[in-house]
């Protein structure tokens, strides 16, 4: 066991015990107030979704629930301990934690945001969310550039650099998205929708779920070499969203009929998640494929060291596929269901639709060749390189190479 | 039952991982192929973009409609009956395996263990050890056993991980079962009802051809409206339907949109697109070089044939919207609505084909009037429309006297062409339409007949079309669509989805513990392993023995005894 450690975060110890319990089911009451407020609310729950959440009815709703659920956990949790240390909390409180942050974050962005003067939908030039995924694709590309850096450098602070940096792009890029979401409104109530609806928007979604599914194996499994496979490729997807920044395509426009759904809320992020973990896998694989050649080549130990070993990069492939795989299987039938309410059919062989299907089928082989013995990690690694390529063209090529009833992110 | 059986090793074979592998990649490849070459096309377009020769083997493999082929329907029941032997060959297996929980262990099987643990403890009898360790696995399902004065005990968890492969399998079964079902007995197809219009016929493609199937009611469109964001781009379609059966009014004015269709009678009625539904129009015909004029009245589909000079106007689309961005590249946006436009193709002895859009309305920038103008498309696909101003408000009756003066002041003169002379022609034509008192905007006028000088005499066209009244009609493209597999489809999903669930987050994890009593105490051999998550157990296992550690560490007992 090389460079896998054990290493936790030192405030690990608020996640598990009570402290964490209690929390987890305080998220739960107040995930329960809001979906309450959006079935039984005194209005409803219209697309406008987003100022409809900030009326004070609203925030009673959530807080109510909140505290219903913090007194349940509570109780819970001091009647029987054991329960306190249960996965779903102890694995659920940090994501959670994180998401109430960017929430946070975003609030305090709207007071920085120029006063409704300086903006119209003509020109979105000064809308403050530029900014932020400006810090963003900058924090990023450091990130990259220093889990490189780590390769060769691993006892200094690099690494740690690294990781904290890719942690600000995240924070960065999800509150620029949520800032996103509220400036659509503040545009026109009749444009505002949710950021997921054009490829500049779910190209920063992406890079924010790649980065966390990286991050999260990094945390568990101190993996940090990944870091300098995962997030070039990350970084590479940064370049692109400049070039789509700088040819105009990044401006907010209204959706057209078909896009507006709550189906698009779901199905769209969950694709995400999907395609951000094969990202991951690809790196995992990447990594795989440089310290066998290293090996082969008699590199030296201390290069070595900084990798995990080839078996645990094999298996940090695998965990990586394992997340987006039922996710992605999930986002497909979901997009059936979509294309079901809103085209009449939940399949059309659309270039889309197809090409994930394709997706879904290489990876699915990858799974059999993992079960079925007589194929080695080598095989493996090159697999989850090929299937990200793939992965690449459903989510790019098809857009500028194959026209369909996708079109909506045609470049 | 003889298992040597003939079919044996095809069964095998049929059965196998190898050919799971083959399958999903060439289910894979062969769905590529559909994606490359665009579907479903007209077959003369194919034609002229391969040559014959490849047109031929192309459609002799069915390429042009391939996911309708006896071929990819082939690997799909190929893939099907994998499944169903894989399966049947497998279920069995898997749920004995899941009921039968072996307690006793063989020392040789337990040393083979990946996570294997050794205790010697003084002190403690094996059933005292036992009882406490059984107390430390309370989270796993336990059992235990008793065999030559050694007490076993196993541990599980997440013991029904195999249900997680009956139900990912048996789920792909179901949605191609479903999906089999639907293509075999649901249909799928289009309708174009015109507002305050019936129809009862879907039409659709089997293959490149195109078939018909009438619905057992009649739809009725009573009404269909757009709404527009600022910048042009649709809003909203909404058509007001009506469901007539023999007449009777079964469903009356329900609004559909996209994304929210009518149900009726396992009918799904979906809103698709829209389109112009025959709108009445009036063009009024200019001739460029007197400016008279006459009005002729046509409707969108039609074609207008004009007796005396073989000239075909044939009317393609009309729209009463037109909003363009005016804006300069590099400039921020300006939209703004050029207002109605009729779509037409001139025809004519000696005249090359064109599309045409004329605009009704004459054309404003920056507050001038620019007289009219009309878009050009040479080739006739929309996307090469060119502007080509006219120069004059052909509505104003003073615009065309301008004109035509100021061309017959210059033939007085002979054609003239220096500067001079061109500006007393124009003076001596606006004396001649006006008399002394010059209207205000007279110099915006002169720039209007200088354009249409530049303009007007190069059209070949006998006279100019130009949209004077409309009187418009909607259609409403609705998609009807029935399947009967739908719901099959679902089921097999959320099933895919729980099975998959169980397969990659529910691993089957087994421990054994074996208490060997000696002397004074005893000896305690642990082993566990797990079939999927193995990174994630390393730390579970060692979490594990940190608290059995514990728990046999003598000064627990001591805490838990005061
Ligand atoms: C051609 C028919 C197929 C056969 C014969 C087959 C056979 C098998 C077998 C024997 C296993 C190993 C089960 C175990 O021991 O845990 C397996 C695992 C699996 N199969 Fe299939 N399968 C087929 C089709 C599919 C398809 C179409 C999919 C969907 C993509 C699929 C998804 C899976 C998954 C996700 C696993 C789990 C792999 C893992 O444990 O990591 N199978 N399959």
């Amino acid at each position: 066991m090389t460079a896998i450690t054990a290493s936790r975060f030192t405030l690990s110890g608020i996640n598990r015990g009570l402290p964490g319990f209690a929390r987890f089911w305080a998220y739960l009451g107040a995930i329960i107030g809001v979906s309450a407020y959006a079935m039984f609310g005194p209005d409803g729950y219209g697309e406008d979704g987003i100022f409809y959440f900030l009326t004070a009815s609203a925030f009673s709703w959530i807080g109510i629930g909140a505290v219903a659920g913090l007194a349940s956990g509570t109780a819970l949790g001091m009647a029987k301990p054991s329960v306190t240390e249960s996965k779903w909390s102890v694995n659920l409180v940090p994501f959670l934690d994180g998401a109430l942050l960017m929430l946070l974050l975003t609030t305090v962005e709207t007071f920085f945001e120029p006063s409704a003067a300086n903006f119209n939908y003509l020109d979105q030039s000064n809308l403050l969310s530029g900014s932020i995924i400006m810090t963003m694709n900058v924090t990023l590309l450091a990130s990259a550039l220093l889990y490189i850096t780590h390769l060769f450098a691993p006892a200094s602070i690099v690494g740690r650099l690294a990781t904290a940096s890719a942690w600000v792009g995240i924070y960065a890029g999800g509150s620029a998205l949520l800032l996103r979401w509220y400036e659509s409104y503040m545009l026109d109530p009749a444009i505002g929708h949710a950021p997921v609806s054009n490829l500049y928007e779910v190209f920063i979604l992406l890079f924010c779920i790649t980065t966390i599914v990286y991050l999260t194996l990094e945390r568990r499994y101190g993996a940090r070499a990944m870091g300098a496979f995962v997030m070039p490729l990350v970084s590479a997807g940064v370049f692109f969203g400049i070039w789509l920044s700088a040819h105009g395509h990044a401006e907010i426009k209204p959706l057209v009929p078909a896009l507006q759904s709550y189906w698009m809320k779901i199905h769209v992020p969950m694709n995400f998640i999907g395609y951000g973990s094969f990202a991951v896998a690809c790196g995992a694989g990447m990594a795989y494929l440089v310290r066998e050649r290293l090996e082969m080549r008699g590199a030296k130990a201390s290069l070595l060291a900084v990798f995990p070993s080839l078996d645990q990069l094999d298996q940090l492939a695998y965990k990586a596929v394992a997340i987006g795989f039922p996710a992605f299987t999930l986002a497909t039938i979901l997009g059936a269901a979509w294309a079901a309410e809103a085209w009449g059919g939940y399949w059309s062989w659309d270039p889309k639709e197809t090409w994930a299907l394709i997706v879904w089928l290489v990876y699915g082989a990858y799974l059999h060749v993992r079960v079925s013995h007589g194929w080695k990690g080598h095989a493996l690694a090159w697999w989850t390189v090929a299937g990200f390529l793939v992965t690449v063209f459903c989510f790019i090529g098809v857009n500028m190479y194959l026209s369909g009833l996708h079109s909506y992110g045609r470049l | 039952m003889n298992t040597q059986h003939w079919f044996k090793p095809y069964f095998d074979r049929l059965s196998s991982m190898s050919l799971a592998i083959a399958l999903l990649t060439v289910l894979a490849m062969a769905s590529a192929i559909g994606t490359v070459l665009k579907q479903n096309q007209e077959l003369t377009d194919y034609l002229t973009q391969f040559g014959p020769l490849w047109y031929n083997v192309f459609i002799s493999l069915g390429l042009f409609d391939m996911y309708h082929t006896p071929w990819f329907f082939g690997l799909l029941t190929f893939l099907m009956v994998s499944l169903c032997i894989c399966l049947w060959r497998n279920v069995p297996t898997f749920l004995k395996e899941m009921r039968s929980r072996k307690v006793v262990i063989t020392d040789k099987s337990l040393k083979g263990f990946h996570h294997l643990k050794h205790w010697k403890i003084k002190g403690i009898q094996a059933d005292e050890a036992s009882a406490r360790v059984g107390k430390t696995l309370s989270e796993w399902e336990q059992k235990t056993g008793e065999e030559d004065g050694r007490i076993y005990i196993r541990g599980d968890k997440g013991r029904y991980h195999k249900w997680g492969y009956i139900l990912v399998h048996g789920a792909i079964l179901i949605i191609l079962v479903g999906g089999w079902v639907g293509a075999q007995f649901g249909f799928r197809g289009t309708m174009t009802v015109v507002e305050n219009s019936t129809d009862n016929t879907i039409r659709f493609l089997k293959g490149t051809r195109s078939d018909q199937l009438k619905m057992p009611f009649d739809v009725r469109c009573d009404n269909f409206f757009i709404d527009f964001y600022p910048t042009g781009m649709p809003k909203e379609f909404r058509s007001t339907l009506s469901i007539l059966e023999n007449g009777k009014v079964m469903v009356d004015h329900k609004d559909i949109i996209v994304n929210e269709p009518l149900f009726y009678k396992g009918v799904r009625i979906y809103q698709a697109s829209f389109g112009d539904g025959g709108s009445e129009v009036s063009l009024r015909l200019y001739d460029p070089t007197s400016g008279k004029s006459r009005v002729i009245k046509t409707e969108v589909y039609k074609t207008w044939k004009d007796p005396d000079t073989g000239i075909s106007l044939e009317i393609t689309n009309f729209r009463p919207f037109n909003i363009e961005n005016m804006a300069e590249a590099g400039e921020a946006k300006k939209f703004k609505d050029l207002g109605p436009a009729v779509e037409y193709i001139v025809r004519g002895p000696n005249l090359k084909a064109v599309k045409i859009k004329s605009f009704m309305n004459s054309f404003e920038l920056d507050g001038q009037n620019r007289g009219q103008m009309i878009m050009v498309s040479m080739t006739g696909d929309d996307r090469d429309f060119q502007p080509f101003p006219l120069g004059l408000d052909v509505s104003k009756p003073t615009d065309w006297k301008l004109y035509t003066s100021f061309i017959e002041a210059l033939n007085r003169r002979g054609g003239a062409t220096d500067r001079d002379a061109n500006f007393a022609a124009f003076k001596e034509a606006m004396t001649s339409v006006y008399g002394e008192n010059r209207p205000e905007d007279f110099q915006q006028m002169g720039m209007r007949v200088l354009q249409a000088m530049s303009s007007l005499p190069n059209l070949p066209w006998p006279y100019i079309p130009v949209l004077e009244d409309y009187k418009q009609v909607y259609y409403t493209g609705l998609e009807l669509t029935q399947d009967p597999g739908m719901n099959t489809v679902w089921v097999g999903s959320a099933l895919l989805v729980i099975g998959l669930c169980i397969m990659f987050y529910v691993p089957h994890r087994k421990l054994w513990v074996v208490f060997k009593p000696v002397d004074q105490g005893v000896e305690i051999t642990l082993g566990a392993m797990t079939n999927r998550n193995k990174l994630g157990f390393e730390s579970e296992f060692n979490a594990l023995l940190t608290r059995l550690d514990d728990s046999l560490a003598p000064q627990t007992n001591n805490r838990s005894a005061a």
